[in-house]
């Protein structure tokens, strides 16, 4: 079964950058997802939206899909991002 | 279900939309979303391109009005941009709203009255806020042509909208895109958060009446939780001392000290330091002594989208030197911050 681990990085507060006292990770059965979410998710990783500007304090994520020929990691900006997966991350301090 | 405001690729939608894996309504929606796709993925890269375009130009905006009209958007816990125009903002009921309107209102008043600046783009542009955007949604943004506030999960972040320095580093986004254009990678995505920092906590000073040596230079003290307080966490970033351990993302000092690639908000710290620093061996009021230095970087010379940062530490040496004089004491305390770390 693919699991997808979530990792939200930067924003305003920098959150995950190197030295952050802030996490932000989540773990999502791809297969609980909602089909279309599923599709999306599947097809960031095949192929990996390109070309627009990172947008000043917005959030990326970090993605990385678990399945049983491997691990891949994408990273990607927000606005590509279903937002039942972007939901699934919870911050937590150090 | 995406977001609203989710710019799934085009081609990913048209795929979902003839894919008879998936439900019959899913596919309808997905083709919808494909319709307007393109549209709303471009509407960030058009606003920057009609910028760089028009400056390209030479072509001088007309004014648009002689004070910014401010805008204040309900997004009610959705994440569909801009929300719900609130009809009377000033003396709305919700806090958040009001706040958004005042501290919007306050930092056009401090670029129009310290810098002679007229709104974000110097020609009276339109300040338009969205406030509760998503559910404890921890952060606040700039997205091109507007201010987006999260309303904190109540727990680590307060409502974004707490911060005045936090509104005025958005809006400092905004006068950024319209002046030098700095991209939001490497060095130039550095100075980028480091410009919105200096005015941000400029712009605090200024409308508390405080001194350099009065100012906190923390960055987001305003916005922190109970949980983060509670740990020490006193603030998002400290321009006085970046790698202090009470800041909740703690930067290096020295310009030699980043790595590339990093994010911008990490790379910002060596030049906040330069500028806290300066501000400080000037003394005074940042507005009065070396804040109008920074502007004048800034705004003037024209778009530098891959700005360096030590190319931005000669600007404001030349600026300073044609400000105050060559043998000023702002110029050599522009130069002291800026050699203490490491440029």
């Amino acid at each position: 079964m693919d699991r997808l681990d979530i990792e939200r990085l930067g924003g305003l507060a920098g959150i995950g950058l190197p030295g952050s006292r802030i996490r932000s990770q989540g773990t999502l059965d791809l297969a609980r997802l909602a089909p279309a979410d599923r599709a999306a998710v599947y097809a960031l990783f095949s192929s990996p939206p390109a070309g627009t500007a990172p947008q000043p304090d917005a959030f990326r994520y970090r993605l990385t899909r678990h399945t049983p020929a491997g691990a891949t990691t994408i990273e990607v900006a927000e606005q590509h991002l279903p937002a039942a997966v972007c939901a699934s991350v919870r911050d937590v301090l150090a | 279900m995406t977001c609203a405001c989710t710019i799934v690729p085009k081609s990913v939608l048209e795929r979902l939309a003839v894919d008879r894996r998936f439900p019959a309504r899913a596919r309808q929606a997905a083709a919808n979303s494909a319709r307007v796709s393109d549209e709303l993925r471009l509407l960030r890269t058009q606003a920057l391109s009609l910028t760089r375009t028009t400056h390209a130009a030479g072509a001088r905006l007309l004014t648009l009005a002689a004070a910014p009209e401010l805008l204040v958007y309900d997004c009610r816990h959705t994440q569909s941009l801009p929300g719900r125009l609130v009809a009377k903002p000033k003396t709305a009921r919700d806090s958040t709203v009001k706040r958004a309107w005042t501290a919007t209102g306050a930092v056009a008043t401090f670029y129009r009255q310290v810098f002679r600046r007229n709104s974000i783009d110097g020609a009276g542009m339109t300040l338009a806020s969205s406030v509760h955007y998503g559910v404890d949604f921890n952060n606040a943004m700039w997205n091109g042509s507007q201010m987006v506030y999260g309303d904190g999960d109540g727990r680590i972040f307060l409502d974004f909208t707490r911060g005045i320095d936090v509104i005025g580093h958005e809006l400092t986004h905004g006068v950024t895109q319209h002046t030098l254009q700095l991209d939001y990678s490497g060095d130039a995505g550095g100075l980028n958060e480091s410009l919105s920092d200096c005015f941000g906590a400029m712009f605090q000073q200024w409308q508390s009446g405080q001194d350099v040596h009065a100012a906190s230079w923390l960055i987001g003290a305003q916005i922190m939780g109970p949980a983060a307080k509670a740990k020490g966490y006193t603030c998002l970033r400290n321009m006085s001392d970046p790698a202090d351990v009470r800041c909740l993302a703690p930067q290096p000092t020295r310009y030699g000290d980043i790595t590339p690639g990093t994010d911008p908000h990490y790379s910002s710290g060596p030049p906040n330091l330069a500028f806290c620093r300066a501000c400080k061996s000037a003394g005074g009021r940042s507005w009065e002594t070396v804040g109008p230095v920074w502007y004048a970087a800034m705004t003037t010379g024209g778009p530098q989208p891959q700005l360096t940062m030590p190319q931005f530490a000669a600007r404001t040496r030349q600026a300073a030197r044609q400000l105050y004089g060559a043998r000023s004491a702002i110029v050599a305390a522009v130069d002291d911050g800026w050699t203490s770390v490491g440029l």
